[in-house]
């Protein structure tokens, strides 16, 4: 957030920020906030799937809304504006090119009314995004001639009515209308089984607004700095499925019926007695079964007895409940608070996800220049829940407003003086979460003097140095940051460093294209250096970095 | 189509299953609305009002089973793949619920694309 705001209390979860009501929401947070959205419907898309049962139950609810907020952010992932209408309107493109199955289509008619809302904006506060929700919802209403209460329509609306409520109110944050927004979503979910007799059948609520409903609530937990868990925990989640007759914990039992003549309301009334939470859906031929029981062996007999079983899955609820209570009492999901955590400044979508899968908690892009502000660093230490953060710049221009940025954090602030992005992904490596935070800086200090960074750009400005004349528009290479070499191709620039540098005693050359370098191109390029340097491992990645054709790390 | 019982025979209009199927249609996401079956004369389609919507199904009894046609406009700005896709499942679904015959085939004519006020 662009904003100050004062750090969280990561000990108690009740605990609401108030943003102050002027507060605003830029590109970055954005991103974020949606991508982190993306998370927690991932890995909780399994548990949606086994919702399904209207308009037709065909159990991919999850799936299908996933996939299309997937093809959202990647939509998204292209785009260089940092202004929110920019990357609302990406989104809403990527949903409606990737959208799939219905919910899918109702999730991208939601954007679409977000982004017209959001259009020319290069921030937003908490009247924009309560009049965005309004506009996604009513937007979406217009794409059918009889919505039908009791499905994500429902969901969204009441949402947004109740952001719009919120919103204004004297002195509300972005953090409070989206709070109330996701509190009412919730609620508006646990009713659709009043609205729509077919749910109330199933004993479930409907599968595309709780597929919303994890969308808010990734949101919000973004916006509270709450980490989301990588991975599927929908095992877990069962303990909140809609649950008529209370908890009696027993066994969750899934599996499908195969055969011929199969009678679903027969099924059903049967096993109605022997447990709770019961869904039976499917047709003759196929039968889906769902149910929490005591006894496992006596509902999978009365499967067999039926025709053919298969998929079937048994699992302990008293455990699950167990774990999950467990997880509860850990002060956040995912990262403990004396873990320490590490700021990146990373350029281009490709390097940012190598980043991201080294275990970064949060990526600054420097955008074009490389170069964050103070404020765009600070932000990103503030947001981390962890008390102890480390900051890789990753470029000696970004270590001065690194400095500043660690003097203004109210943490322990430790800075790995990178001047590249491989010494920067070298550094990263040699992170030990055991370790304390001297030793991490030392290890990592270290680490990145091993690596070698070859960076080739092409010279902006004719000039002298280091004994070298170079003509504006020739390629050059750099060495650790100094200019060595200049050449007319990409290729033999790239060469000379490799040798003269002695490559060929080293192990690994890891390559990153940039954003303006063509794949095949690229693809070229690694095939020459290969030829050369047969006996190393060399790797071709898109980095997407902006300026520099290819970044070089050989170790 | 007919079904006969130990009491007698059961039979179902087209125009039932018409109105069965429309009733469908007009609650799937992404259809703004019925026209009528047939090709497009003139290049002109008019939307259908609600009473005469089952005017947009065209039905056809087949030995493998029922063969539903429908005339639908759709909302531009939607993936019409997918609501065309729903819009099959969910007639299928309806029908052979609603009337425990075998549907064959449902097949989404796309008339026209609606473009809703901005």
């Amino acid at each position: 957030m662009i904003s100050e705001h004062p750090s969280s209390d990561v000990n108690s979860e009740t605990q609401l920020r108030q943003h102050a009501p002027g507060s605003r929401c830029a590109g970055y947070s954005f991103r974020q906030a949606i991508q982190t959205s993306a998370r927690w419907l991932e890995a909780h898309a399994e548990f949606v799937n086994s919702l399904n049962v209207y308009p037709v139950p065909d159990g991919d609810t999850g799936t299908n809304m996933h996939l299309t907020v997937r093809a959202a952010l990647e939509e998204m992932s292209h785009v260089e504006d940092d202004s929110v209408g920019a990357l609302a309107q990406a989104l809403a493109h990527g949903a409606l090119m990737g959208a799939r199955g219905n919910s899918g289509v109702i999730l991208s008619q939601i954007l679409r009314g977000i982004a017209r809302a959001l259009d020319k904006k290069a921030t937003f506060g908490a009247q924009d995004l309560a009049a965005a929700l309004q506009e996604g919802a009513a937007t979406a209403y217009k794409g059918v001639l009889r919505p039908v209460e009791g499905t994500m329509l429902t969901v969204i609306r009441e949402a947004a009515e109740a952001a719009v409520r919120t919103a204004a109110q004297e002195g509300a944050g972005l953090e409070t209308v989206l709070a109330s927004a996701t509190q009412e979503a919730e609620r508006s979910l646990a009713r659709t089984p009043n609205l729509l007799p077919v749910l109330k059948e199933a004993g479930v609520v409907d599968a595309g607004g709780q597929g919303l409903v994890f969308l808010f609530q990734g949101a919000l937990r973004y916006l509270r700095g709450e980490g989301v868990e990588e991975g599927p925990v929908a095992a877990v989640q069962r303990a909140v499925l809609h649950s008529p007759e209370g908890q009696n914990y027993g066994y969750d039992i899934q599996f499908i019926v195969c055969g011929q003549g199969l009678d679903v309301d027969a099924m059903r009334e049967f096993l109605q007695a022997k447990g709770d939470s019961l869904l039976v859906v499917g047709d003759e031929r196929t039968v889906k079964v769902h149910i929490h029981a005591p006894r496992p062996g006596d509902i999978l007999d009365y499967g067999c007895s039926l025709g053919v079983i298969q998929d079937v899955v048994v699992e302990n609820m008293q455990a699950q409940h167990e774990a999950f209570v467990a997880k509860q009492g850990r002060p956040s999901v995912g990262e403990p608070a004396s873990r320490v955590g590490i700021v990146a400044v990373v350029p281009g979508a490709g390097l940012q996800r190598v980043f991201e899968s080294l275990g970064v908690n949060a990526v600054v892009s420097g955008g074009q220049t490389m170069n964050p502000s103070t404020e765009e660093l600070l932000s990103a230490v503030e947001s981390l829940p962890n008390q102890q953060v480390i900051i890789l710049p990753n470029n000696s221009n970004v270590i001065l407003t690194a400095q500043q940025a660690r003097g203004l954090a109210g943490k322990e602030v430790a800075i790995v003086p990178t001047k590249t992005i491989p010494q920067g992904i070298s550094a990263l490596l040699a992170l030990n979460y055991q370790a304390d935070l001297a030793s991490n800086v030392a290890a990592m200090e270290e680490a990145a003097k091993a690596v070698h960074t070859i960076e080739i750009t092409t010279a902006v400005r004719s000039v002298r140095v280091n004994g070298l004349e170079v003509n504006e528009g020739q390629i050059i290479g750099l060495l650790s940051g100094e200019l060595v070499a200049v050449g007319s191709n990409c290729l033999d620039v790239a060469m000379e460093m490799l040798e003269r540098i002695h490559a060929e005693r080293m192990e690994i050359i890891t390559i990153y294209y940039g954003g303006n370098t063509d794949k095949a191109e690229a693809e070229a390029f690694a095939e020459g250096v290969k030829a050369r340097f047969a006996a190393q491992d060399v790797e071709l990645i898109d980095g997407g970095q902006p300026h520099y054709q290819y970044i070089l790390s050989v170790e | 189509m007919a079904t006969e019982t130990y009491l007698g025979k059961i039979e179902v209009s087209p125009l039932a299953v018409a109105s069965l199927a429309s009733d469908a249609v007009l609650g799937c996401y992404g259809v703004v609305g019925m026209a009528p079956a047939g090709t497009l004369r003139d290049g002109l389609v008019e939307i259908l009002q609600r009473e005469a919507t089952h005017r947009g199904v065209e039905v056809h009894v087949r030995e493998q089973g029922i063969v539903v046609d429908l005339y639908v406009i759709i909302e531009y700005g939607t993936r019409i793949s997918e609501v065309a896709q729903n819009i099959m499942d969910a007639v299928k679904f309806r029908l052979e619920r609603g009337l425990g015959m075998p549907i064959a085939e449902v097949n989404v004519h796309v008339q026209d694309l609606r473009v809703s006020s901005a």
